[in-house]
């Protein structure tokens, strides 16, 4: 026999209540007569103050009984297994369900990082290219429409990738009017290149910048790139707030790594087979070392170092080759001008 | 039996205390953050159920402890059903942007970040007043629970508002604007039969808040007269160190200047929002200083540091304790009065709030 206090869950006035264990239910009694029971099915325990055993009524809800923890031993038998880690994880144990939830977490995001470099190629361009135009659709007042220049820019993606132009999976190549030094791949073939890349370097360099763009084309990794972002990475970001975006960052990070290691190769073996020398794009990557110290590891980036990329361009040069020039000295001029106001008009 | 009918405040003992203990809690804490990893995340609505469930029963509030009884289970599809309402919302901007950039469309695109931005605001003041509702609807005391029958919809609106009246006059009327708020949530909210009731004014707030505001400003004008004047000057000397004090001057107010200052407000803020907060004859206090807030904040940070991050799971704790701590109830309820609750208990959980980021008090 406890005492204990009773909520009924209809007003907060707290009942004065005598307890007891009767057979498979528990049985209430106060002084002046009135008595409850309550069958075991019905109990809840709930997690009560320092020292009290809480309990509640499943059919009720308010209804509660606070007793002194004393009284648990007695009636263990009535309330079951306390919920703790949550209805699943009690069930199987908490070391299985961390056994378990490790190698399926594992799994998924092995299976996430993984899956997009096989599926990738199996991706029809034709998919791929309506994803890209409605995207990118034509660029707008962004490109630069001078048709001499723009002829010469396809010209330059021509010597380094023969044939890259034409056809049903041609790249489609544009340069945009921002101040800002950078190329990009984008889904369906296309390339851009902005301004600065144009009028900052000479065409032997842009020849290497865009060999490794082609490359990436090639090699489907704009594809993966953009499955690995709406699969695992639209997952991790869902479930796992702030803490999970670093994490996702840190490995897809690396992974496009090993993606632009494989196109940096290419971009070389490209300029090899077109005769045009590496030194100029590894003085542009020395150049942008200098320019952005880069303090954090290779590690962490999504390119390589610039350093270490102009290292891999130099050792390409082969001091017995006859080089020649990307474009001949019209068409180099007419790239320049590609962007510029005057040329424009 | 009735002698806890009437309670007063001014019988010396605290009428609200926190008695948990972190040794007590280490265990919770620690199978928490090894679930959340081993799940990837999913766990977390579990294991914030199980937080409060601790840290509720461990607020004593006059004769009884306060009750969580939400369940990872329905914050979980709380979750999952926001989740299915924002996607496509997102997804659909995520890709309208960019496309409508590429086409050159720029003040289209400009036009819909706009609409975007509205309609996100709107919904993060929707999903604060949820989130009230929602865990006043699963805090239990006396076997009574809070809530509130007002959907929110009309506070998204409000929101957006006050916002928009706060951004326009560059926020400078913010006090007033965010002080009306809180009357708003809270006004609409519930215990039993007792209606909260809230009449914070922007009185006291005022001043802070001039500082707050006023202090970078005036920084960033000295620090652009300095350095007009120091390039007027041409001395070709003492340059280098000029730019390094001017560098530092810099830093410290960033990080030591706006951070202080804006505890100094926020200090204020909840003093005069506890204090101008009733729910019946129940009067409430909040005593925390700006000192005190800035050793919560540096203790959580010392706390991850020296525990390699672990001690984030404690964060949670410390936060809670704090608030129960700092927090004073006075005058007296009629338990017999107190009957149970009539509004309706939300069935979804605080998704939005999660989405969003965005606390609930």
């Amino acid at each position: 026999m406890f005492a204990g206090k009773l909520y009924d869950g209809v007003t907060g006035h707290p009942h004065e209540v005598e307890v007891s264990v009767d057979g498979s239910a528990l049985r209430l009694s106060q002084a002046g007569g009135w008595s409850d029971e309550v069958a075991s099915a019905q109990l809840r325990r709930i997690e009560g103050a320092h020292g009290t055993l809480r309990l509640g009524r499943g059919d009720r809800p308010g209804w509660r009984l606070v007793l002194p923890l004393d009284a648990a031993p007695e009636l263990q038998r009535l309330l079951g297994k306390e919920e703790r880690y949550g209805r699943w994880i009690d069930r199987v144990g908490l070391v299985p369900a961390l056994v378990i939830g490790g190698i399926v977490t594992a799994s998924v995001v092995a299976l996430g990082y993984v899956a997009p470099h096989w599926i990738a190629p199996h991706v029809p361009m034709s998919w791929e290219r309506n994803v890209g135009s409605a995207i990118v659709g034509d660029f707008g007042d962004l490109k630069c429409r001078n048709p001499r220049g723009q002829k010469a820019l396809e010209q330059l993606v021509e010597r380094v990738s023969p044939g890259a132009t034409r056809g049903p999976d041609a790249i489609k190549i544009a340069a945009l009017d921002v101040n800002m030094f950078n190329a990009a791949a984008l889904p369906g073939g296309y390339i851009v290149v902005f301004k600065p890349a144009i009028t900052e370097t000479d065409s032997d360099a842009l020849a290497g910048i865009l060999a490794h763009e082609v490359a990436h084309v090639r090699r489907r990794h704009v594809t993966e790139a953009l499955l690995r972002e709406l699969g695992i990475g639209a997952l991790i970001r869902m479930f796992a707030g702030n803490l999970g975006a670093n994490a996702e960052q840190l490995v897809a990070l690396s992974y496009t790594r090993q993606n632009e290691a494989e196109a940096d190769a290419d971009a070389i073996a490209m300029l090899k087979r077109a005769g045009i020398s590496p030194k100029p794009t590894a003085a542009l990557f020395r150049r942008l070392a200098k320019e952005s110290p880069q303090f954090s590891s290779q590690f962490l980036q999504s390119h390589p170092q610039s350093a270490k990329r102009a290292e891999d361009f130099a050792a390409s040069f082969d001091p017995k080759a006859a080089y020649k020039p990307a474009l001949d000295r019209d068409s180099a001029d007419a790239l320049f001008n590609l962007c510029s106001k005057r040329a424009r008009s | 039996m009735d002698s806890h009918r009437q309670w007063a405040a001014s019988s010396g003992d605290r009428a609200i205390r926190f008695t948990g203990s972190w040794r007590e809690y280490l265990p919770i804490a620690a199978t928490n953050a090894l679930l959340i990893i081993c799940t990837l995340g999913v766990y977390r609505f579990w294991a914030a159920a199980r937080q409060r469930r601790y840290l509720w029963s461990r607020t004593q509030l006059i004769d009884d402890s306060l009750e969580w009884t939400g369940t990872g289970r329905e914050m979980f599809f709380g979750f999952l059903i926001v989740v299915a309402v924002l996607a496509p919302f997102f997804l659909f901007f995520q890709f309208l942007f960019p496309a409508l950039v590429a086409r050159g469309k720029a003040e289209a695109a400009g036009g819909i970040m706009f609409l975007f931005y509205i309609a996100i605001i709107y919904l993060g003041g929707f999903a604060r007043f949820r989130a009230l509702r929602y865990r006043l609807s699963r805090s239990w005391w006396h076997g009574i629970r809070g809530g509130s029958n007002d959907p929110g919809w009309n506070y998204g609106g409000e929101y957006l508002g006050r916002f928009a009246l706060s951004a326009m006059t560059l926020f400078i009327v913010f006090p007033w604007a965010t002080t009306r708020l809180w009357n708003a949530r809270w006004n609409a909210m519930s215990f039993g039969p007792l209606e909260f009731r809230s009449n914070l004014d922007a009185e006291g707030l005022k001043g802070r808040w001039a500082l707050l505001y006023a202090i970078p400003i005036v920084a960033i004008l000295m620090v652009a007269v300095l350095g007009a004047a120091g390039a007027f000057a041409r001395t070709p000397g003492p340059a280098p160190v000029g730019l390094g004090i001017l560098f530092v001057a810099i830093l410290l107010l960033f990080y030591v200047a706006i951070p202080l200052l804006t505890l100094n407000w926020y200090a204020a803020y909840f003093r005069n929002a506890a204090e101008a907060t009733k729910l019946g004859e129940l009067e409430f206090g909040f005593d925390a200083t700006t000192l005190q807030w800035l050793g919560l904040f540096l203790g959580n940070l010392a706390l991850a540091v020296v525990t390699l991050g672990f001690g984030i799971t404690y964060w949670g704790y410390r936060n809670w304790a704090f608030m129960v701590r700092h927090m004073h109830v006075y005058g007296s309820i009629d338990i017999g009065d107190l009957t149970q609750s009539t509004t309706n208990a939300p069935r979804e959980a605080e998704g939005f709030a999660d989405a969003f980021d965005v606390g609930a008090i």
